[in-house]
């Protein structure tokens, strides 16, 4: 296999966790909430997805239930902040020291646990394609549901009734409330829903791609997924680019070793925080001005008493 | 959003305002025993899930963290690099912004002390090599969170968001170092830098192993409270805190004030780094400070960015972290697990400590 399409296939693979947390932080942040538990809640569901895989022997209810672990994380996160009056950016991180602490207590017991992997599945026809057949269609049933998730969630957040709601939270909360919908139940929806997609991003991160589950697996990926979705101005498809962006990324100095390639991997580690920063640099002040009006005021002046 | 409001002399109370005082008093201490109880109950659930009595771990937990001095020094080894880190999130935080970078912050400073001890070799260098190292310590964990005020000022970047994408950078740019040209050659096993020779290292207090990183931290706290509370320079971080364009209005240089606030934050999370270490770590290696930076950032909160309170939570928050100890040791629990305890104490001290509520962050 060519280097390009290696890297190209492990960015789809290796990317789609990340990409999976980063849609469900967009529906937070276009809801006007900020969640850096977003870590937390992949844990939760990489841990759910694999033991209750392996303790009812199907992936699958493991799979629903990292959904339902990520989403209860991001539950709580929610209700902290939307009806405490708690920080978002110190809550966050609470709720990923919570679901640091939850996995590792409760996860030492399945790290040898056997469980039904979810095995890459070639789509007939569309994996003969070549290059893309290669690349897009001979990965994991997870995979493929992000696939839909990217298109559903541009959907539901610009095109639906359900998305006006959402984005009118992140923007004026004012007005939701005073046509009768409140809008704090429409942030913690998006919050939790939010927390579901990253839970199904741990799951197919553990039961999908690395095949295992140990102590903090997904070693900063929810944050990345928090830098995508600002790479990406919280725009559904952009989120995808930026998530196999980053995929590439981590995909590429394995790559190159295996190549005999001399490389220091931190190096290539350091690329995808780099770029998102120059991402940010070159396109900051536009991405500043399209946030969530809601969103801006939680950054202004974040840091009260 | 509320104004947060300047520091100056209060108003003379009557003593009906006095009595009205102390109720409040009451009633703010009574909904923190609530609060820090229910994390306790909630944790210990957790534990009695997992086949330990609950009673049986805090009490174990309670006896090796506070009764050996072994586990108290351990407490003030801990403390002082999370302190220097959290006071690295309280000072910028005056001036409303939010340094989520005291992470890397030290890991920069931790990475500009060993490159100065690597550059003096083996023999060290003295008393004045190890001030070399706090200053070029301090100047790195500056200038890399200066840079995310610079940031922030020209390109509008959230500080949030850069110190965060900071944090990875600086880490990997320390791994980088360690697996690469500041290998020790004479090292076995994980690689690591060459130790810092002996000369360059922190004195000891006593015959424990406290190092004098813990006298720092505090000498450093006391001195954020004056400058904060005390000083011109802490009033008007305040102003522009509370309102920027106030600030702007009054002639203060608002840029210079919000890259000034956080690049002294940096220098002391830098310091955290030097601290680390010269006092008890000698070698830069993978998991060199893992998470402290974090666990600054939650203190700083718990203590709602005040300078001596800050310090409280940060001795509170280390004595947490070596309960983790007892746990794995007494109970057979995952060390990490008390990372529930301490985001269930946060969370408690979030959400139920407040007199009042706020809608919105």
């Amino acid at each position: 296999m060519s280097l390009a399409l290696e890297v190209a296939t492990g960015a789809v693979r290796g990317g789609t966790s990340i990409l999976f947390a980063a849609l469900g932080e967009t529906v937070a942040e276009r809801a006007g909430v900020i969640n850096l538990g977003t870590e937390g809640s992949m844990l939760c569901g990489a841990l759910a997805a694999f033991a209750i895989g392996a303790e009812t022997g199907s992936t699958w209810v493991g799979v629903g239930a990292a959904a339902v672990a990520g989403g209860a994380l991001a539950a709580l996160h929610a209700y902290l902040v939307l009806r405490r009056g708690a920080n978002q950016l110190a809550n966050g991180l609470v709720i990923l020291f919570l679901g640091l602490g939850l996995t590792s207590l409760f996860g030492g017991d399945y790290v040898q646990a056997d469980v039904a992997l979810l095995q890459p599945w070639a789509v007939p026809g569309l994996s003969s394609i070549p290059w893309l057949g290669d690349i897009f269609f001979d990965q994991d049933p997870l995979t493929y549901l992000s696939y839909l998730a990217v298109p559903v969630c541009w959907w539901v957040l610009f095109r639906s009734r359900w998305g006006l709601l959402v984005r009118g939270a992140g923007e004026r909360v004012e007005v939701l409330d005073t046509y009768g919908h409140p809008a704090s139940l429409v942030q913690f929806a998006a919050v939790v829903v939010g927390g579901m997609l990253a839970g199904l991003g741990g799951a197919q991160l553990s039961v999908a791609y690395t095949g295992a589950w140990f102590e903090n697996m997904t070693q900063g990926r929810g944050f990345i997924a928090v830098a995508v979705v600002i790479f990406a101005s919280r725009q559904p498809f952009r989120v995808a680019a930026g998530a196999y962006l980053f995929g590439a990324a981590l995909a590429l100095s394995p790559a190159l070793q295996a190549r005999g390639v001399a490389i220091n991997q931190f190096a290539l580690d350091a690329i995808p925080y780099a770029v998102t920063l120059v991402v940010l640099v070159a396109f900051g002040r536009r991405q500043a001005a399209e946030a969530p009006e809601g969103l801006r005021k939680v950054f202004e002046i974040s840091a009260g008493p | 959003m509320t104004a947060v409001a300047a520091p100056t002399g209060e108003v003379a109370a009557t003593s009906a305002d006095r009595a009205e005082a102390m109720r409040r008093a009451a009633r703010t201490a009574g909904r923190w025993v609530v609060a820090l109880g229910g994390a306790l109950v909630v944790f210990g659930a957790f534990m009695s899930v997992k086949g330990a009595d609950p009673l049986a771990a805090y009490a174990d937990m309670w006896t090796s963290t506070f009764t050996s001095s072994n586990s108290l020094g351990e407490i003030l080894i801990k403390a002082s690099p999370i302190l220097l880190a959290a006071l690295a999130v309280a000072i910028p935080a005056r001036a409303g912004l939010v340094n989520v970078g005291g992470e890397g912050q030290l890991v920069i400073g931790g990475v500009a002390a060993a490159g100065v001890a690597l550059a003096f070799g083996e023999g060290g260098a003295g008393p004045g090599g190890m001030v070399l190292m706090m200053l070029a310590a301090a100047a790195a964990g500056a200038a890399w969170a200066a840079l995310a005020g610079a940031l922030r000022l020209w390109v509008g970047i959230n500080e949030a968001v850069s110190t965060l994408l900071l944090n990875y950078l600086a880490l990997d740019l320390m791994l980088f170092l360690i697996f690469d040209s500041w290998k020790d050659p004479n090292g076995s096993g994980q690689p690591a830098t060459p130790p810092v020779p002996v000369g360059d290292r922190l004195a000891l207090l006593g015959d424990s192993r406290v190092h004098a990183g813990i006298i720092v931290a505090l000498v450093a706290a006391v001195v954020a409270h004056l400058a904060v509370n005390r000083t011109t320079w802490g009033f008007r971080l305040g102003v522009v805190g509370g309102n920027p364009e106030a600030a702007r209005r009054s002639g203060y240089r608002v840029g210079l004030l919000l890259v000034g606030a956080i690049a002294v934050g940096g220098a002391l999370a830098g310091l955290g780094g030097f601290v680390q270490l010269a006092g008890v770590e000698f070698k830069l290696r993978q998991g060199f400070l893992a998470g402290y930076g974090y666990i600054g950032f939650l203190a700083s909160w718990l203590a709602r960015h005040r300078p001596l309170q800050v310090a409280v939570g940060a001795l509170a928050l280390a004595a947490i972290a070596v309960g983790g100890d007892s746990l794995q040791i007494d109970s057979g629990l995952p060390a990490a697990g008390v990372n529930i305890l301490m985001a269930l104490v946060l969370v408690a001290v979030f959400g139920w400590t407040r007199t009042t509520r706020r809608s919105r962050a």
